[in-house]
């Protein structure tokens, strides 16, 4: 009982109920991820039956052009729509938030100028706009979509964490650590690193929705994942030519997507309520 | 007392040297944009030696002889060494000759010069629309009391950021052009009036998925740290009218924070044109650049990425500017 009255007013503070049923919704797609392809009768390749047949108690989501299990498709994208963009968030979010220390805190102010605009330049070509031209050279794949994020969403981070290094590097706490005599690797490792990162780890989180959102975009453009793959983006597509007579083909991977992408952005924003960065 | 004479007597030196202030912080704008633009420039080149292998070869694909292939090479210029190249290439943008499309075998600029004006209409619309109804939801729910405005306001926000903006695209599709029939589900005309026509509904779609979401929070939370102001508790004391509260007091003076994110705004807007313009058949700028890239045609890719990057440096520069010009204590 008690337990359940904690649970109460931690629900009650501010931004915390955003968290919970932010949370609650992204856990139940990933379980359904886990679950569908370990469990589910049909395969995301197999001919089930019928082609676009309705939904129904067979097959839950109906059936697409090809007769394959819509239902079964749909969550065994889970894994390949959110892993790469766990992926594609997290060596751009450890690289950027290392370099950008790294140029928050050096004094050489010729080379952290050059970096610094460099950061700028590749923040200046819009995520998807320099997505599509690479692929152009890289050819279509999930791989050329963590290549690509790799080499240039790093830059974001870098901004982020260069901007907070230079305020972090300045405060009283850190000067006092130096005269403390700490040396300057614990300083690196436990004052300047946990206080820069908690920024980017925020930014983190609102990026995971839009990589998301631009995994499934170039995929649904037919430049990251392809037919016959089980990816959302791609299945949207493939059922744009039957939108009018069999909507399910579409609307259920895109109700998929949509799902995931608020219930992380559910949680993102409870969390900057939390810490009090709105009203 | 001494301390107020001293700050008046700051102000006054400030108001002597403003215009050389002025012209000093618009020259280190101007030296840190050509600067990114630079980078641009140097990022849109390499972009070509991304490709594993031969530039050439992956362009005309396997069946093509070593003969065409080594045709191609000094077409583009792969044959010379990689400075000479680059030198080439950024004489080439300074000139305003883009290269030449391997595909339709006509002057890139030329189909920059015919694309991009469809873009620019459509980022228009999309932006008019925004603001139209960014400007009064943000002072309806900045100015609101209302635990219920804010929850409501942040959830359907956070909400309208997740959207995919291509499945937002289908489902309007399937409302306004196949069911009620008000808007084209194909083609374009490029004078005015008529195309609105077409571009009314991408706008739309761009604005439902992202902008207004972005652009309203940035705006009110701006405006609720106007509110703490001391001249707007001022400001309400003298009793003034609600409007001229509204506009001078309240947007005005927030309005100045705004910018700069408003042309990052504008710069995302810009990116998410190549999907929109894709999915309604609009021969944009975004729609040359995915033909391009499923044609292979590298020169076309190059230069078209280039001028998305060279755009949003430019936007970002006029919105530094306008910032600094709406607020002189902006830095940089």
């Amino acid at each position: 009982m008690t337990l359940f009255k904690k649970f109460r007013r931690w629900v009650d503070e501010p931004g915390n109920s955003l968290v919970l049923s932010g949370s609650i919704m992204f856990v139940t797609v990933v379980l359904m991820g886990i679950l569908v392809p370990l469990f589910y009768r049909f395969g995301p390749y197999d001919f089930v039956g019928d082609p676009l047949q309705p939904p129904s108690l067979t097959y839950l989501f109906g059936t697409d052009q090809l007769g394959r299990d819509i239902f079964s498709r749909t969550f065994h994208a889970v894994y390949r729509d959110l892993g790469v963009a766990f992926i594609g968030v997290s060596i751009p979010f450890l690289m950027g938030t290392l370099i950008g220390i790294i140029l928050g805190t050096s004094t050489n102010k010729w080379v952290t100028n050059l970096i610094g605009s460099l950061i700028d330049g590749i923040n200046a070509f819009p995520l998807l706009i320099i997505a599509v031209a690479s692929i152009a050279f890289l050819g279509p794949g999930l791989s050329s979509v963590i290549i690509i994020l790799t080499l240039v969403n790093w830059a974001r981070y870098a901004k982020i964490a260069r901007t907070k290094a230079v305020v972090v590097s300045k405060a009283n706490y850190i000067e006092a650590a130096y005269t403390l005599g700490y040396p300057k690797r614990r300083i690196f490792r436990k004052h300047i690193g946990p206080n820069v990162s908690s920024e980017t780890i925020a930014f983190a989180l609102g990026d995971f929705v839009l990589v998301v959102l631009l995994v499934a975009g170039l995929s649904f453009l037919g430049l990251a994942s392809t037919p016959p793959t089980a990816e959302w983006g791609a299945m949207i597509n493939e059922g744009r030519s039957y939108l009018i007579s069999s909507k399910w083909v579409s609307t259920f991977p895109g109700v998929a997507l949509c799902w995931s992408a608020i219930s992380v952005s559910l949680v993102v924003d409870g969390l900057n309520r939390r810490e009090g960065k709105i009203q | 007392m001494t301390q107020l004479i001293r700050e008046s007597g700051n102000a006054e030196q400030k108001v002597v040297d403003n215009r050389k202030v002025f012209a000093v912080e618009i020259g280190l704008r101007l030296i840190r944009a050509a600067a990114v633009a630079f980078w641009v420039t140097v990022i849109a080149f390499l972009m070509m030696r991304l490709a594993p292998g031969d530039p050439a070869r992956n362009s005309l694909g396997i069946e093509a002889t070593q003969q065409e292939v080594e045709i191609l090479q000094k077409q583009l210029g792969l044959d010379r060494p990689l400075l000479e190249q680059f030198v080439n290439f950024f004489s080439g943008l300074l000139r305003g000759d883009f290269g030449t499309s391997l595909t339709y075998n006509r002057e890139v600029s030329d189909i920059i010069f015919t694309a991009l004006p469809t873009s620019l209409w459509l980022v228009l619309l999309n932006s008019i629309i925004v603001w139209v109804i960014v400007i009064p939801l943000a002072l309806f729910v900045a100015t609101s009391k209302s635990v219920i405005v804010a929850y409501v306001f942040r959830s359907s926000t956070a909400i309208s950021i997740a959207l995919p903006n291509f499945f937002v695209a289908l489902l309007l599709i399937l409302v306004f052009s196949i069911k009620y029939n008000w808007a084209p589900l194909l083609g374009y005309t490029p004078d005015f009036p008529g195309n609105l026509r077409y571009l009314w509904l991408p706008a739309v779609v761009m604005a439902i998925s992202g902008s207004i979401a972005i652009m309203s929070r940035i705006l009110a939370s701006s405006i609720s740290d106007t509110l703490r102001e001391e001249y707007v508790e001022t400001g309400i004391f003298r009793g003034i009218s609600r409007p001229r509260f509204l506009f001078y007091y309240l947007l005005k003076p927030s309005l100045a924070p705004t910018v700069a994110l408003a042309a990052y705004g504008l710069g995302t807007a810009i990116g998410t044109t190549a999907i929109i313009e894709s999915i309604f058949a609009i021969p944009g700028i975004g729609t040359e650049l995915l033909t391009a890239v499923f044609s292979r045609d590298y020169p076309t890719v190059q230069a078209l990425a280039f001028i998305f990057g060279l755009m949003v440096v430019f936007i970002s520069f006029v919105g530094d500017l306008l910032a600094y010009w709406l607020d002189r204590r902006v830095k940089l």
